[in-house]
């Protein structure tokens, strides 16, 4: 081998080596980012173990703290357990006491469905409202009466119904409230009238709102006519005839049809007087008929109700005398005019007076008395008579009543008398009462209300 | 001059009884039996007082007040009513159509019918 090829081969050869130098450089660098890359790797690696060992950290704490909540819910699921049976014997009672609860309920239902029942089957017609006047229930037979239907009513206000015709009737007699105690009879038509009542629904002592009630009375109020009408006719018939033998009494009475003996004078006297009791209870039947009528008017006048008083004394002097009854009058205070109906007056003096003379004993006593109470006259007649017995005291003013031991006294008597006192005293605005005791008196005590002249003349 | 008096009565008995008693007065007492008669006689007789049942056949007393009072010529008579009815409404009416009193037949006696008559005619 020459120098030169040794050369060139040398050339080759650092060539060759240089080539390997310059890639062992590119490795070099190649090997030195991969170092630096797995340093970082190395370093993010350190990091996620740090985190691992971190959350492993958290884990067991989390585990201890679950260990422990376990220990307390094991002691308390004991507790639960004691708990739970205390509440099952709870259950029991509840379910017991439930039990009879739907038994009651039951019931009630039951108890409330026969209420229905009743209402809706009754013979009055029924309406229910609420405190707000708002309808609540209509039974059929209101329908029926009222000639409406009771579901278009129901929830409306009662006292905004006046569209309807015959409710319009009801509404107009009840007037513009549901007042808590009201009776009224209203005519809805030809052959109906209802007599309209209100009350109040108290539920617990807790008003809930009104009843209505609407009473069929045409029947009652037909007979009441044809009763009142019998009694007018029959007593305008029976006084014709009376009046005949008054007037012809009186005539041979006065002796203008020749003188009379004195026995036939003494008979013909009581035939008369027979016939005045006759007369007078006739006169007592057909007030009675009118005071139930709604026809007794009262005719006012301005007058001196003493003077009144004195002349039915006056009247009665032969039977105060007859009897030896010594009245007495008693005026302390001047007593005004008063506002009254003077025949009706005279029949409150007539009759109280009577009553006084008839029933009270020989040589017995009778005072009369005058007051002024407030804005009243008061009037005082007691007497020393037989008295009215305790158990029949509440009757006195009732219709037909007489007393048993007035029957025994005196079987005269319509026992009309009282009832017509007791409702002119009380159609001229005054009050009626008494105090009795049996075999010792009675005292009948009345007011009168005293209106002044102009209010005469205003009314 | 001798007053004429007529009486419009249908009950007999009471029509004979006030016929003497007026007659025994001095007054000369004419009967009519039922409104229609009565209404008649007044025309026929002109009295100077009326005595007038209410309740009577064929006309009632206060149809026969009426016709009166629209009459010129009875229309100035002087009537009182003798009846048996007596209510407030029917007194009112009486007293409207001018009649001069209302006397209950059961609560007068025939000599306070007379002083009533000759209250108003003397």
């Amino acid at each position: 081998m020459n120098n030169a090829d040794v050369k060139l081969k040398l050339k080759e050869k650092e060539k060759e080596i240089e080539k390997l130098q310059k890639q062992l450089q590119k490795e070099r660098l190649d090997f030195d980012s991969a170092i630096k890359l797995l340093t970082r790797k190395d370093v993010k690696l350190v990091i996620t173990q740090q985190e691992l060992e971190k959350k492993i950290l958290d884990l067991e704490r989390a585990k201890e703290e679950q260990m422990i909540l376990r220990i307390r819910e094991l002691a308390k699921a004991r507790d639960i357990e004691n708990k739970t049976a205390q509440l099952e014997k709870l259950k029991e009672s509840l379910l017991s006491a439930l039990a009879d609860l739907n038994k009651a309920r039951k019931e009630e239902e039951k108890e409330k469905n026969k209420t229905l029942a009743i209402i809706q089957n009754f013979v009055d017609g029924i309406f229910v409202l609420d405190n707000d006047n708002r309808v609540l229930l209509v039974n059929p037979q209101a329908e029926r009466f009222l000639d409406v239907n009771g579901n278009d009513l129901i929830g409306k206000d009662f006292l905004e119904l006046s569209h309807l015709p015959t409710l319009n009737l009801i509404l107009n007699a009840i007037g513009k409230e549901i007042k808590d105690i009201f009776r009224k009879e209203v005519k809805i038509k030809e052959n109906l009238i209802l007599e309209i009542t209100i009350a109040p629904v108290m539920l617990k002592e807790e008003r809930f709102g009104s009843l209505i009630i609407l009473h069929d009375i045409t029947r009652e109020k037909l007979l009441e006519k044809m009763k009142s009408e019998f009694v007018s006719i029959a007593a305008h018939q029976l006084r014709t005839p009376l009046s005949g033998i008054k007037w012809g009494l009186r005539i041979i009475l006065d002796g203008e049809e020749g003188e009379l003996r004195k026995e036939q004078k003494e008979i013909l006297e009581r035939i008369y007087q027979t016939n005045e009791r006759l007369i007078n209870l006739i006169n007592d039947l057909l007030n009675v008929a009118r005071i139930e009528e709604g026809r007794y008017v009262y005719k006012m006048s301005y007058v001196d109700i003493v003077s009144l008083c004195m002349s039915q004394i006056e009247s009665l002097k032969n039977e105060i005398d007859k009897r030896d009854i010594k009245l007495d009058v008693e005026i302390k205070t001047r007593i005004p005019k008063t506002m009254v109906d003077i025949e009706k007056m005279n029949l409150v003096f007539q009759n109280l007076l009577e009553n006084a003379v008839k029933y009270n004993k020989r040589g017995g006593k009778i005072l009369v008395k005058f007051e002024i109470e407030k804005d009243n006259v008061k009037v005082t007649i007691s007497d020393t008579g037989i008295g009215i017995p305790e158990k029949q005291k509440d009757k006195v003013f009732t219709k037909f009543f007489r007393s048993e031991n007035a029957i025994k006294m005196e079987t005269e008597g319509s026992g009309l008398g009282l009832f017509i006192v007791k409702n002119i005293i009380e159609g001229h605005g005054g009050k009626i009462w008494f105090e009795s005791k049996e075999g010792e008196g009675t005292t009948f005590y009345f007011t009168l209300p005293i209106y002044s002249q102009s209010d005469f003349l205003e009314m | 001059m001798v007053q004429k008096i007529l009486l419009i009565e249908d009950e007999d008995l009471l029509c004979d009884l006030l016929q003497k008693k007026l007659s025994k007065e001095g007054y000369e007492v004419f009967i009519a039996k039922d409104g229609e008669e009565g209404l008649k006689k007044v025309k026929e007789i002109q009295p100077d007082l009326v005595l007038l049942d209410i309740i009577m056949p064929k006309k009632g007393g206060f149809e026969v007040l009426e016709e009166m009072r629209n009459d010129e010529k009875l229309s100035t008579i002087p009537v009182i009513i003798i009846s048996n009815s007596g209510q407030p409404v029917e007194l009112d009416r009486a007293k409207k159509l001018g009649a001069k009193d209302w006397l209950i037949k059961t609560e007068f006696d025939p000599g306070e019918v007379i002083e009533k008559v000759k209250n108003i005619i003397g």
